[in-house]
């Protein structure tokens, strides 16, 4: 299977443009923006109840992060990682692109390239934007700042690794998202404080094992988030990371290019 | 002269359901009319030469190479789907930019080639627009535009007439008689005759899934021909239009209704009763409203020729 990076950058240019002005990309922004309404709503308390004594460093390391890891990424990836297949034959144009001389993987490739790039920078921007607000008398502070870059970290490998199990999934399966809602709020949400290693089994395992709070063993503020967790070491995790979200992707450019998809009439 | 695309029993099943059954054909340069009436396999056929799905048996081949998944051919072909589906939040001018951009164009060539294919299909004043605005008519031009945009030697159109004004249709049939005077391929499907007629004279008639008859449009014409036609005039007096036809031997019916202004003509010489028609209508002073032919779709003529 060859696959000129040329078709990958165009679809990337393509659907990375595309993406930006669908309409689920509106909602979706706004619910990313959430944490930003939080935050504000927050530090305007603050300034008006001056030593009520809320934290927001802490609030941004729970709440934002906990809204973002264990549900905005999830729901970003599941949305977008279906469609990428799934769009092309609801919306019956993948005809436009597999009669050109573009190779099936390289639609999958830019297409998800694309996606998650928007996604991540979407997420990025809440996420800043959050810190900056709950963090503004801790601006100059390097550590703080070194932290947010962890997180956002996180975030986007778990973002990517996601997304590339969605686009496997909505490479063959029809109801894609309603499995994806059972695999993201049953299976991964559940499984996850299993003790031994069946929590190993899914992806936020991984993603809570590079936590700040499960690397240096102190529970801190992120206490809630590695409940049960029995992390693994931060260099296997971002590995497993790795290797999942390329096996995941290798399999849907092949499931891609095999598979025969007939549009409904 | 040497086939440019070949199948060899070529079959499809879509589950249960026959799309097409053993069809074993050469296509050489030129245009070649593919036409059958509506679920005859025409689209189906169309899809297995341009790759989009397998043959369930059989083989298909374009300039001698097996098609599916053989991406670096698809450079050689422009297919216009049959399908109304766009990127609607797209302008006219971004879908067609970013289709070509597929292609290993310089990006001034693409934006020449877009400039080129919009301004043939007339829409160039439209290619700002969001194709969501479009009519019928524009988003059929456009279909057109990204088919033959990159210059393709092969070019696919899947009833590519439907939904076209009539002027819009006659700029399309010449420039697909440009593209078979500059020696490329062209395949049209259709489900109308006049619309195969205007184009060439080279035709598969696809039924069920099965090819019923190929070759030169007359031949077919012919057969056609034996077929009695039903022909409804709408006009101010239909009894004096019938009582002037009455003699004619090449009417072999009359019937009036359903509608009180309408005469309804069985004829078993089309040509040549369209060809009194007129004079008769000037003669009588006859105010005609509408000349339709109920039966005149495939469908009644494939019946006929079938034998139903």
């Amino acid at each position: 299977m060859t696959m000129s990076h040329n078709a990958v950058r165009s679809i990337f240019s393509f659907f990375f443009f595309l993406g930006r002005k669908a309409r689920k990309t509106k909602v979706f922004f706004l619910i990313s923006g959430l944490p930003v309404l939080v935050a504000l709503i927050i530090q305007i308390n603050r300034l008006f109840a001056p030593g009520s004594g809320i934290d927001g460093p802490a609030i941004f390391s729970s709440v934002i992060m906990a809204f973002n890891l264990q549900f905005l990424i999830l729901v970003l990836a599941l949305f977008y990682g279906t469609s990428i297949c799934s769009e092309e034959l609801e919306g019956k144009t993948l005809t436009y692109l597999t009669t050109r001389p573009a190779a099936k993987s390289a639609i999958i490739l830019g297409k998800y390239a694309a996606y998650a790039a928007f996604l991540v920078l979407m997420v990025a921007a809440a996420v800043i934007l959050s810190f900056l607000i709950l963090n503004v008398e801790r601006v100059l502070d390097l550590s703080a700042w070194l932290a947010m870059i962890k997180a956002l970290g996180v975030l986007a490998l778990g973002l990517m690794c996601y997304m590339a199990f969605f686009t496997l999934v909505g490479t063959f399966l029809k109801k894609s998202i309603l499995f994806g809602l059972f695999f993201s709020f049953g299976w991964e949400n559940v499984v996850q404080y299993f003790p031994g290693s069946t929590q190993k089994f899914t992806i936020m395992h991984y993603l809570k094992s590079l936590l700040p709070a499960a690397s240096t063993g102190s529970a801190g503020k992120l206490s809630f988030l590695t409940f049960k967790l029995e992390p693994s070491s931060a260099g296997a995790a971002v590995a497993t990371l790795v290797i999942l979200t390329a096996v995941f992707l290798g399999l849907a450019c092949l499931v891609f290019s095999k598979k025969e998809y007939i549009f409904e009439d | 002269m040497t086939a440019v695309i070949q199948t060899k029993n070529l079959s499809k099943w879509y589950g249960n359901v026959l799309g097409l059954s053993d069809v074993s054909l050469e296509v050489e340069q030129g245009v070649t009319g593919l036409l059958g009436p509506n679920g005859a396999g025409k689209s189906t056929f169309l899809k297995l030469i341009t790759g989009q799905i397998k043959p369930s048996i059989g083989h298909v081949a374009i300039q001698g190479q097996d098609v599916w998944n053989n991406y670096p051919l698809f450079g050689r072909i422009g297919f216009c789907p049959e399908q109304d589906a766009f990127y609607d939040e797209m302008t006219g001018w971004e879908f067609m930019t970013s289709l070509l951009s597929l292609y290993s164009f310089s990006r001034a060539d693409v934006q020449s080639r877009a400039e080129k294919a919009l301004d043939f299909v007339e829409l160039a004043k439209d290619k700002d627009r969001l194709i969501r605005g479009y009519s019928r008519g524009m988003r059929q031009r456009l279909k057109l535009a990204q088919a033959v945009a990159h210059d393709p030697e092969i070019i696919i159109l899947d009833e590519p007439l439907n939904g076209l004004d009539p002027l819009s249709k006659r700029k399309v049939i010449r420039l697909i008689k440009d593209y078979k005077e500059a020696g490329k391929t062209v395949i049209v499907s259709s489900h109308v005759l006049p619309e195969i007629e205007a184009l060439t004279r080279t035709i598969i008639l696809l039924h069920q899934g099965k090819i019923l008859a190929r070759g030169d449009i007359h031949y077919i014409r012919d057969l056609i021909d034996k077929h009695p036609h039903m022909i409804s005039v709408k006009c101010s007096d239909p009894r004096r239009l019938a009582s002037s036809l009455v003699g004619e031997p090449s009417v072999l019916n009359i019937q009036f209704g359903p509608a009180p202004d309408t005469v309804v003509f069985e004829t078993q010489d089309r040509d040549k009763f369209f060809g009194l028609i007129p004079r008769l209508i000037v003669d009588h002073r006859i105010d005609v409203e509408e000349i339709t032919s109920p039966d005149d779709n495939l469908q009644a003529v494939f019946d006929y020729l079938v034998g139903k």
